[in-house]
C-alpha cells in the first residue's frame, strides 16, 4: 500500500514488478490517497506526504500479532517476515513458543514451570544465529 | 478524535500490539483489474500489511 493510485500501480506492475516476478506481484496493491489508512496506522510522513515502511503481521481474528517499521532508505528482509508469519501460526495451533533464532523445524518450547529456570538445558546462545 | 486542521500539533502513533487492526476499505489494482478491498473481507486469514514510500522508488 502506498499513496500512488490505482492506475499507477497498474503501470508499475505492467512496466517494472513483471519483468523481475513473472506474471507479476500476486497480491492486491492498494492505494492509500492522502495517507488516511498509512495516519491510522502511525506510518504517514506529514512533511513527505507519502508512507514510510511498515508491516503489519494480522492474525485471523484481525489481532495485530507483529509489526516493524523503518524509514524509506533500507528494505525489509523477506525471510524474516516468513520466519515470523511461519512462528506466529505455529504458536497459535500449538501454544509452543520460538526461542530466539528458531526457524520452521527448529525445536520449539513449551512454557511451563518445569521449564522455568531450565531453559539453558535446551537452548544455547549459538541457536540464536 | 483527532483534529484534521491541527496536524502539527496531532500526536500520531503506532497501533498496539495484540489489539484489533484498524480496518480501511481502500481501492486496489488487483491481477488485471480494479477493485475495492476491505481488511475485514480477511477474517479468517493471515495478513501481511505492508506501506511503502512509492512505486518506481529504488528500495
Amino acid at each position: 500500500m502506498s499513496v500512488d493510485s490505482r492506475f499507477t500501480h497498474k503501470i508499475w506492475q505492467e512496466e517494472e514488478l513483471s519483468k523481475m516476478v513473472k506474471g507479476g506481484v500476486p497480491f492486491p496493491m492498494l492505494t492509500d490517497a492522502g495517507g488516511r489508512i498509512g495516519r491510522a496506522y502511525g506510518v504517514y510522513d506529514e512533511d513527505a506526504g507519502v508512507n514510510i515502511r511498515g508491516r503489519f503481521l494480522i492474525d485471523p481474528d484481525g489481532i495485530i500479532q507483529a509489526m516493524e517499521v523503518m524509514t524509506p532508505p533500507v528494505g525489509r528482509n523477506v525471510s524474516e517476515l516468513i520466519r515470523q508469519v511461519k512462528a506466529f501460526q505455529h504458536v497459535a495451533k500449538t501454544g509452543e513458543v520460538m526461542p530466539s533464532g528458531w526457524q520452521p523445524g527448529k525445536p520449539t518450547l513449551k512454557p511451563g514451570p518445569d521449564l522455568a529456570g531450565k531453559v539453558w538445558k535446551v537452548w544455547k546462545p549459538e541457536n540464536a544465529f | 478524535m483527532v483534529q484534521a486542521q491541527s496536524p502539527a500539533t496531532e500526536v500520531r502513533s503506532l497501533p498496539r500490539l495484540n489489539e484489533p487492526a484498524p480496518d480501511f476499505e481502500a481501492s486496489a489494482f488487483v491481477g488485471k483489474g480494479f477493485k475495492n478491498v476491505r481488511l475485514s473481507d480477511y477474517k479468517g486469514k493471515w495478513v501481511v500489511l505492508c506501506f511503502y514510500p512509492g512505486d518506481f522508488t529504488f528500495v
